[in-house]
């Protein structure tokens, strides 16, 4: 579901009106990739989307063809990443960067991640970050930006009611299906959900 | 260079041809270089390429499912930029398959 929403999100900002001139990177959190998804790995496949939209800028080359100079091809460290990012972001005319299921990132990593993104922004006026998560990382997101916007997502009504007909549409067996059965998928289920999802939005939200 | 000389030179024999030939060689060759130091300094930032993860979410996504929340002010507030650089960060928290676990 919430995987859903960023992908929505991302859709809709690309898409947008034609006259806007945006470049928007996107990531995916996956506990199950969560050795390969360190901090740096993370900025640094944003920086990759966002540094690829054109010309391949001329100060990450410079710092490709350095680091191949030094003995061993040193990698990239956080700082220098967000360094680099940083850079990038400030020669384009607006960034939205998107990050998925922020849970399943390492804590370490989650924590280190949004320092740097809290640097970045705070020198980039036309960057705006959109992320998504379990409740519990909340609290990690209010404590580097204290005036983050925060919107709980649950389906609603009508998304269980298009989900379920699509299922119903899929149906293997049709013939085991009457038009009462249906009617009453598509009224009990959805009244049954929508009551959970209250009791799981009461969640005080600050501010 | 003398440039009203050129044109001429190039019709003169076989060893101009030969010689605009390796230039043009020597331009498929650089672009090449430089396609794959592109790629190589990709791979340096980062081994992560979250780009194909999306084309599949995006292909399992439900038409109008949470279309609700691009209409909420939170939304196009953020979108827009009207909230300044306060309100630069757009958290949605919830439980993955908070739909989706109990209807399966």
């Amino acid at each position: 579901m919430v995987g859903n929403t960023s992908s929505l999100v991302i859709d809709d900002l690309c898409h947008g009106p034609c006259e806007e001139d945006i470049a928007v990177a996107i990531f995916y959190c996956d506990f199950r990739d969560q050795q390969e998804q360190t901090s740096t790995n993370i900025i640094g496949a944003i920086l990759k989307q966002l540094a690829a939209r054109g010309e391949m800028l001329e100060h990450v080359r410079s710092a490709f063809q350095k680091a191949k100079m030094e003995v061993g091809g040193r990698g990239l460290r956080l700082p220098d990443m967000a360094q680099m990012l940083k850079r990038v972001v400030a020669t384009l005319p607006q960034v939205f960067i998107s990050i998925d299921a922020l849970d399943e990132c390492l804590p370490k990593h989650l924590l280190e991640l949004l320092g740097s993104l809290r640097d970045i922004l705070q020198e980039s006026p036309r960057m705006r970050i959109f992320a998504t998560g379990r409740p519990q990382v909340e609290a990690d997101i209010t404590r580097y930006f204290a005036a983050v916007v925060i919107v709980p997502i649950s389906p609603n009504t009508r998304d269980i009611k298009r989900y379920l007909e699509n299922k119903l549409e899929m149906d293997p067996e049709p013939e085991a299906m009457s038009d009462t059965l249906r009617a009453d998928i598509l009224r009990i289920i959805p009244e049954r959900i929508s009551k959970m999802c209250v009791g799981a939005a009461t969640v005080p939200t600050p501010l | 260079m003398d440039y009203a000389a050129y044109p001429h030179s190039i019709n003169a024999g076989n060893t101009d041809r030969t010689n605009l030939a390796n230039t043009h060689s020597i331009i498929i060759n650089t672009k090449k270089a430089v396609a794959d130091e592109n790629e190589e300094i990709m791979r340096w930032l980062s081994p992560l390429d979250p780009r194909g993860r999306h084309h599949d979410v995006r292909t399992d996504r439900l038409d109008g499912v949470g279309n609700w929340l691009l209409e909420t002010n939170e939304f196009q507030e953020w979108r827009s930029g009207e909230a300044g650089a306060d309100g630069a960060v757009l958290f949605c928290y919830g439980d993955p398959g908070a739909g989706k676990t109990y209807l399966r």
